[in-house]
Order: C-alpha cells, then sequence, then structure tokens
C-alpha cells in the first residue's frame, strides 16, 4: 500500500531538467531518506512534495488523493527547513502554536497541543525563549515541534541537521527517530550524508542527477550496489576493473563488469592463509590512517591500489613497505555493470 | 606619551570647529539677550511669537508628511525591488543612488522648471485643464511638502532595502505550510520583522527634512516660515548676529532630532521585546 | 510572483523611476531649448552652455568648489588618520570618544553646524573670525563622519591590529608599521570614502552660503544668485552640477564594487 506516490515527476527550471520521470512510491508510517549529492534534485523533490515549486509534468499522490496542484496550506504537510525557518519576532511557544492559530484552533488546544509539543522535543522551560537566544540544535527541535504540532500526514525534513556541530547531530539523529516512532508519522528526510541516512532510514532513495540510482533497505543500499555511483557514494568501495582484478586474482571476470570491494571484507596477513572461496592477493603496504576505531591501509598489489580497513587492534600493526597477503572472499566481490549510471 | 601628540590635530580641529560652537550656542541660548545673565528667556519668546510658532509646527508639519509619504513609497519600492529579479534589483539601487544626491539648489531649480508659475507642468496643467497642476503654488508650504517628499524617497528606499533582505525565504515558505494567508504572513510575520528597520528609516527621514536648508531656501527664501530658515536668519549679515534667539531655535531643533531617535529607540527596543537583533 | 503580481511589479518601480528622474531630464531638456512656453519645447541651441563656459564668474567659482574639496577632505584624512593610529595602537579607549565626535556632524547636518560656528567665532575681532578660515574649518567637520566610517570600516577589513601585531614582532616600529603597513592597505578605502565625501562637500549650499556667502562663492552659491536672474544659464548649471556628482558617484560604485566581491568570494 503506497501513502506517498510520484508517478513520472518530471521538473525543469528553464532548460536544466532537476528531477527527471520519477517514480517511486512511500509506505505508511516509514522514515525513507532521500540520500544523494547536493545539487541531485532531492530538495527539489520534497518542495514539490510541500508545495512550494510546482512539477512541470506528472502527478503527485498523498492518502489517495491527487495533490498536484493543491496549494501548500491544503495538503497537511509538515516540514522542517535547513536553518533561519524560525520566526525571530516570536517565543518558541509562539512560534510552535502559529500553524494552530492559523487554523482557528481554540486557546485552550492551542496551549495544550503546544505544551505536549514542547515535551516532545524536550525544551520545557524554553517556552517563552526567543530563537535568536536558542542554539542552532534547540531551534531545530524547535522547528520540529512546529510542524508536527499539526499531525501533518508527512513531515519533511529538508537536511534539518546539516548546520549542526557534529555531535550534537548524533543525539538530534537519535531524537528524531524516537519521536518518528513514537507518533508514526510517515517522514521523508532528505540528506546527503550516508551515514546520516543510515542511522535513519527505513528505507533509503539513492539519488542521482534527477533519477532515482537504487531504492532499499539501509543494509541492501549498501551492501549490494548497483551501479558505479551508488558503490562510491555508499562506502568507500574498491572499485577494480574487471579485466585487471581477473588478471590479479584468477578469477573470471567479464570485461563489461567492475568489481567493487568494501575496504572491512578485505583481510591483511603476513601468511598466505589458503581459505576456502577467498581469493589471495599479494601486495605492499603504502601507508595507513587511523579512522576512530578503524585503520586504513592503502596496499599496492601489482598495477592497483587497494583500500583496507583493520579494526584498529595493536598486535596487528603492519609497517609501510611490508609486503602482506590480501585474503577477498569472493561472495564480496560485488560485480557491477561498467557503463551502469542508471538502476 | 609623545604618541598622543598624534591625537593632537584632531582633537583642536573638532574642539574648534564642532564642541565648542555647540556649546556656546547651549550657553547663550539661555543668555538673556539685554542683561547678559542666565535665564529662559529666549526660549520663552519662541514659544509665545507667532512668527517661530508657526516655523516650529509648519517644521514639523513638512517634516512629518514628507517622512511619511516618502516611507510608504519607499515601502512598497523595497519590497518589489527586493522580489525583484537581479538585474533590475541592481539598475534600481543605482538609479536611487544616483538620484538621491540630486538634492539642495539645483532640485529646488529643476521643481521651479517643473511646477514654477510658468513651469512646464503648471502649462501642461493649463492647457489641459487639470486644476491640481494649474493652480499649483510650489512657493509655499505644500509645495515644499511636495518637494522633500521627492528627495526622501530614494533615501528611504535606500534605507529600507537591508531590512527588506533580511526578510528570509524559509519564513515565508514555513507561513506557507503552516496556513498562513498572505495577509497573516505581513501582519505577523514580514512587518513585525522589518518594523525596527522602518522606524529608524522614518526617524532618519524626520530629521533629514527638519535639518534640510538648501531647497527651502532656494524655494521659499524667507517668505516661509520655518525652523531652519529662521535659525539662520539670526546669523545673516556681519553687523547684527541675533545669538539669543537663534541659540534657542536651533536647541529646539536639536531637541527635536534628539526626540525622534529617542522615540525611535523607544519602540524599537519595545518592538523587539527581549529578543536580540540578529 | 506569478506572472501578473511581476507585471505590476515592474509598472511600479518604472513609475517610481520616472517619477525620480524627471525633474532632471526636465531640466537637461529645458537647458537645451530657447523657449518652452508651450507643451513641447522648441528652438533646440547649446547657447546655455556657451554663455555658462565663457562667464568668468562660472569658472572662478568652480575652482573655489574644488579648492574647498581638496582642502577640507585632504585635511580630515590627514587628522583622522594620525588620531587613528592613537585609537589603534597606544589607548583603545578613546575610540568612543571619537565615535561620538565623528558622528555628531552627520546628524546635526550643515544649518546647526554653519550657524554655531558664525556664533561663536564672527565679530571676536580675532584671526578665528575670518570668514575663510571658518568656512574651512566647518567643512572639515562636515566630512568628518564620511572618511570616519571609511576609515574605520578599511582598518576593520585587514584586522590592523593583528597586522600591526605581527609587523612589531617582525621588529618595525609601531609607528613606522603604521605607516609603512596598515596605510597602504586602507588606502583604496579611505580613497572610496574621500570621494563620497568630495560629492557632499560639491553638492553643500548651506555652509558656503550662511559662512562666506558672496565673500567666497562656491558653485552652488553660484547657481542660487543666477537662478532668478536666468533660468536658462541655471538649467545649464543644473545640468554640469548634477553631471560632476553623478560622475564622482559613478567612480564610487564602480570602485566599490570589486572589494565587495572579494569579501563574497
Amino acid at each position: 500500500m503506497s501513502y506517498i506516490e510520484f508517478r513520472n515527476v518530471v521538473k525543469r527550471f528553464g532548460d536544466a531538467t532537476v528531477l527527471d520521470h520519477l517514480t517511486f512510491s512511500v509506505r505508511q508510517g516509514d522514515l525513507v531518506t532521500l540520500l544523494g549529492p547536493s545539487g541531485c534534485g532531492k530538495s527539489t523533490l520534497l518542495r514539490c512534495l510541500a508545495g512550494l515549486e510546482t512539477v512541470t509534468e506528472g502527478k503527485i499522490f498523498l492518502d489517495g488523493t491527487d495533490i498536484t496542484d493543491l496549494p501548500s496550506s491544503s495538503r497537511n504537510i509538515g516540514m522542517v527547513f535547513q536553518q533561519y525557518s524560525l520566526f525571530p519576532n516570536m517565543n518558541v511557544e509562539q512560534n510552535i502554536g502559529f500553524g494552530l492559530k492559523m487554523e482557528k484552533c481554540p486557546p485552550d488546544e492551542i496551549r495544550g497541543r503546544v505544551r505536549d509539543a514542547v515535551a516532545l522535543v524536550e525544551l520545557e522551560g524554553k517556552e517563552k525563549a526567543y530563537p535568536a537566544s536558542l542554539s542552532g540544535g534547540q531551534q531545530q527541535r524547535v522547528a520540529l515541534a512546529r510542524a508536527v504540532v499539526m499531525r501533518p500526514k508527512v513531515l519533511l525534513l529538508d537536511e534539518p541537521l546539516s548546520a549542526i556541530d557534529a555531535k550534537l547531530r548524533k543525539s538530534l539523529q537519535q531524537r528524531i527517530r524516537e519521536i518518528h516512532k513514537e507518533l508514526g508519522l510517515t517522514t521523508i528526510f532528505v540528506t546527503h550524508d550516508q551515514d546520516e541516512a543510515m542511522v535513519m532510514s527505513d528505507m533509503i532513495q539513492l539519488f542521482h542527477a534527477g533519477r532515482i540510482e537504487q531504492a532499499g533497505t539501509p543494509i541492501s543500499v549498501y551492501t549490494a550496489p548497483v551501479s558505479v555511483f551508488a558503490a562510491g557514494f555508499m562506502g568507500s568501495y574498491n572499485q577494480i576493473d574487471g579485466a585487471v582484478f581477473s588478471r590479479l586474482s584468477g578469477m573470471q571476470i567479464p570485461p563489461e563488469d567492475m568489481v567493487a570491494i568494501r575496504p572491512e571484507t578485505i583481510s591483511l596477513s603476513r601468511e598466505k592463509t589458503a581459505q576456502q572461496g577467498c581469493c589471495e592477493l599479494s601486495g605492499t603496504v603504502l601507508d595507513s590512517t587511523p579512522r576512530g576505531n578503524v585503520l586504513r591501509y592503502r596496499l599496492q598489489v601489482e598495477d592497483t591500489e587497494f583500500r583496507v580497513d583493520v579494526l584498529f587492534r595493536s598486535f596487528h600493526l603492519f609497517q609501510a613497505g611490508e609486503r602482506l597477503w590480501l585474503t577477498i572472499p569472493e561472495r564480496d566481490c560485488l560485480r557491477i555493470l561498467k557503463g551502469a549510471e542508471t538502476a | 606619551m609623545t604618541e598622543f601628540l598624534a591625537f593632537l590635530p584632531f582633537l583642536v580641529i573638532v574642539v574648534c570647529y564642532e564642541l565648542l560652537p555647540l556649546c556656546q550656542l547651549a550657553v547663550s541660548s539661555f543668555t538673556e539677550k539685554t542683561s547678559g545673565k542666565p535665564g529662559f528667556e529666549n526660549y520663552i519668546k519662541i514659544f509665545t511669537t507667532p512668527l517661530y510658532q508657526q516655523s516650529i509646527v509648519n517644521s514639523v508639519r513638512i517634516s512629518l508628511i514628507s517622512a511619511a509619504v516618502g516611507l510608504v513609497v519607499a515601502f512598497f519600492a523595497a519590497d518589489l525591488c527586493h522580489e525583484a529579479k537581479e538585474g533590475t534589483r541592481r539598475r534600481f539601487t543605482m538609479l536611487l543612488n544616483m538620484m538621491s544626491n540630486f538634492s539642495g539648489v539645483p532640485l529646488a531649480f529643476a521643481f521651479m522648471v517643473l511646477m514654477g508659475n510658468t513651469g512646464v507642468l503648471t502649462l501642461l496643467g493649463k492647457k489641459a485643464g487639470i486644476p491640481f497642476l494649474a493652480n499649483f503654488n510650489l512657493y509655499s508650504g505644500n509645495g515644499l511638502v511636495l518637494v522633500y517628499i521627492y528627495f526622501q524617497i530614494p533615501l528611504a528606499t535606500l534605507l529600507l532595502l537591508p531590512s527588506f533582505s533580511g526578510l528570509r525565504p524559509e519564513w515565508r515558505e514555513a507561513a506557507v505550510i503552516l496556513k498562513a494567508d498572505p495577509l497573516d504572513y505581513w501582519l505577523r510575520i514580514a512587518i513585525p520583522n522589518l518594523l525596527p528597520g522602518i522606524l529608524g528609516t522614518l526617524s532618519v527621514l524626520f530629521a533629514n527634512a527638519l535639518a534640510a536648508f538648501a531647497t527651502a531656501y532656494a524655494i521659499v527664501m524667507n517668505n516661509y516660515a520655518l525652523l531652519a530658515l529662521q535659525i539662520t536668519s539670526k546669523y545673516k549679515g556681519d553687523v547684527e548676529i541675533d545669538k539669543a534667539t537663534g541659540g534657542a531655535l536651533a536647541m529646539v531643533l536639536i531637541g527635536l532630532m534628539v526626540l525622534a531617535t529617542a522615540v525611535n529607540d523607544c519602540f524599537t527596543k519595545k518592538s523587539t521585546q527581549g529578543r536580540r537583533l540578529v | 510572483m506569478n506572472r501578473r503580481s511581476r507585471l505590476f511589479a515592474g509598472i511600479f518601480l518604472i513609475l517610481v523611476s520616472c517619477y525620480l528622474l524627471l525633474p532632471f531630464l526636465m531640466t537637461l531638456v529645458y537647458s537645451l531649448f530657447s523657449e518652452w512656453t508651450d507643451i513641447l519645447p522648441h528652438g533646440f541651441t547649446l547657447r546655455n552652455y556657451g554663455n555658462l563656459f565663457s562667464d568668468p564668474e562660472f569658472w572662478s567659482s568652480i575652482a573655489r568648489t574644488l579648492v574647498l574639496c581638496a582642502v577640507s577632505v585632504l585635511l580630515t584624512i590627514t587628522v583622522l588618520l594620525l588620531a587613528m593610529y592613537v585609537i589603534i595602537a597606544v589607548n583603545r579607549n578613546l575610540r568612543g570618544f571619537m565615535q561620538i565626535v565623528c558622528m555628531i556632524p552627520y546628524a546635526l547636518q550643515g544649518v546647526i553646524l554653519s550657524i554655531s560656528i558664525i556664533s561663536i567665532y564672527s565679530g571676536t575681532g580675532t584671526f578665528l573670525s575670518n570668514r575663510l578660515l571658518m568656512l574651512f574649518g566647518a567643512y572639515t567637520i562636515l566630512v568628518l563622519p564620511y572618511i570616519y566610517q571609511g576609515i574605520c570600516n578599511s582598518l576593520n577589513a585587514i584586522s590592523s591590529e593583528t597586522l600591526l601585531e605581527a609587523a612589531q614582532v617582525l621588529g618595525c616600529g609601531k609607528f613606522r608599521a603604521y605607516l609603512q603597513v596598515i596605510i597602504p592597505n586602507i588606502l583604496s578605502g579611505v580613497f572610496i570614502s574621500a570621494l563620497l565625501a568630495e560629492s557632499i562637500v560639491f553638492g553643500d549650499f548651506v555652509l558656503a552660503n550662511n559662512i562666506a556667502g558672496n565673500n567666497y562663492q562656491n558653485i552652488q552659491v553660484f547657481l542660487n544668485r543666477r537662478m532668478f536672474k536666468s533660468s536658462g544659464l541655471a538649467s545649464a548649471i543644473v545640468v554640469v552640477i548634477f553631471a560632476v556628482v553623478l560622475l564622482i558617484t559613478g567612480m564610487v560604485l564602480k570602485l566599490q564594487k570589486p572589494q565587495t566581491g572579494r569579501e563574497n568570494g
């Protein structure tokens, strides 16, 4: 059952096609992430859904009704912007209650619902504060409360955390996920950060140049990229030409394919391990860089460079110049069509 | 210590040509003309002589009307200019910058060419039978209002434009999604956020019109009761300078300007309530 | 914005633009024709300009205006740059005083400034009662706010205090560092504000008329005296004055543009 449905949606700004015949749907209650590099059209799609932009072609359905030509105010949608969207002349309470006031809700009801929304985003005690005196994270929580207090059919989040520093972002991601579960609100989240998309979503729609490159659960998109672009964007896959990899490993890969190998699936050892179902390559360590709890090695295997991630354990430190064996399980050597820019 | 010597030339000039003259002005306004004793005689004289009363009233009236009309026109001009395309905006701002320099005596003369007794528009009005143009008397209070409005518009628009650029597009979008209609957006979000800018502009325009001299002098000479003209007439000629009355009139002018600024400050504080200005 | 409101916006802006241009354009046309007693002017002529440019009084008033422009602006720049040295290198507490003193003339404008100076010095019989001295003093004060603002903005833009410290660490004396490092860096900014100040002086009537009157007739006073004698000649003067002011403003705008571009980029 699709709750939101985009049918063949096209959006052009002048000569530039930003959305190119998009078709996809969202189930009720899901948190779906639109993921992609900046300028790929994901924010435009969100704005089309909100009614802030009109679509050039195609239809948008929400809960069974065609909303393509409805004005924003009749779509029953909540939206949180990147930043600066709070009204500076109103305090937290007034900001959150603004939409209800526009709906001509009775004051008592407004008070109650605003109180609940403030509690939901954990801003008790800040009701009378003005936006200028709040931190970026607090401002976005007010914006979130202002959107959900309207009990919208769908909540749109347009890179709401991109202007917030890394530590706070983590806890807000968590909070948004919790609120989503608590309210069961169908939510569309736009981001260019694939880690954020992995943490937050039920479904990921990976965008590229106005089209959906790949859709699926975070795990499926991460572990089984369908294209060179997806493999490059979702993780720092080693991408090796099919013919080259055949020569290095002895596996039979058609030359029109690429092989994509996630760096953490490769293991390193000084001795040959001769494991079943694995191929083993010999290479030289170029250098290593610590990345959090992972150590990333760069190794030279003949004419090809490999990236390998190893858990940071002191007994596993290899020096630059050392000759090592790279063990790669064959099932982790994913084949991608070379020209597969689109799914 | 010798380094402070570099400050000396500046100090000498501002003391000699700004601070001392101002102090002296204040002192002479409280010095009685005949006896030379301190007192309020000059002020009493100003507020009881019809000519001076009229000057103050006229000055305030012309300044308020021209500031208000200029502000209203500028409000729409600034809004439309702000929402226009980049190229239009640049050209319009350039025009404002240029025409804000068309002031003083040249402006007065241009209006005489347009609307003086044999002005182009006056003739046109007579030929076409438009009484407003045909019978318009430029050399009067209303004439001054018209000319003052002219120089208030570009100034006001230039002053308001930054406030309009401060309106974030997200506010309008958020308001639309939250079911506000355009009127709600203007009354509850745009205007409250523009208010400090609007009031500040109003006070600058008011002070600007109060202190304007060249335009008025060129048009009505001394034949109209206006504060700036009255003050200056007290210092004309080497022989007889009426420091006492002139000083008191000047202090009234300064007082009015300070009052405008103070009222503006007070309202700005109120309208921004507890929030800091971003 | 939809198409209709865009059209309305365009029309409104064009109307305002026409209104703002009308007085000057009419004066321009007026100056180029011998007669304008009907709806349309007739008798195209450059006679008004010929008469104007052959009038020695015009040239002497232009010369006097230029002297006023040059002397007052240069004097203000010199004095302010010296004073600014004390503020950034010696005693920062003076900044507040300087700020207030420099902004007062902006608020007061010409009338009060001119009569207060006349009031204190005229008739004292000392050298200070010399009308020319009073005039130059007054102009120096008149341009103070503009030059001060320009210098302040330029100093902020180059973070002068850090630069000065850096120069000192490199073994440069404070004053020398100010002269050789800071001033060359702010010169272009100061130049723009100087141009702005020139346009103020060029457009001033109040000070010249009140303080010097006929003793030192600048171009604006000249215009005012000619206005009632010959409107043709006066219209030509208006055009010349405005052309010069436009030229200066155009230069300011042109010079300001690359600077803002650099800040953005």
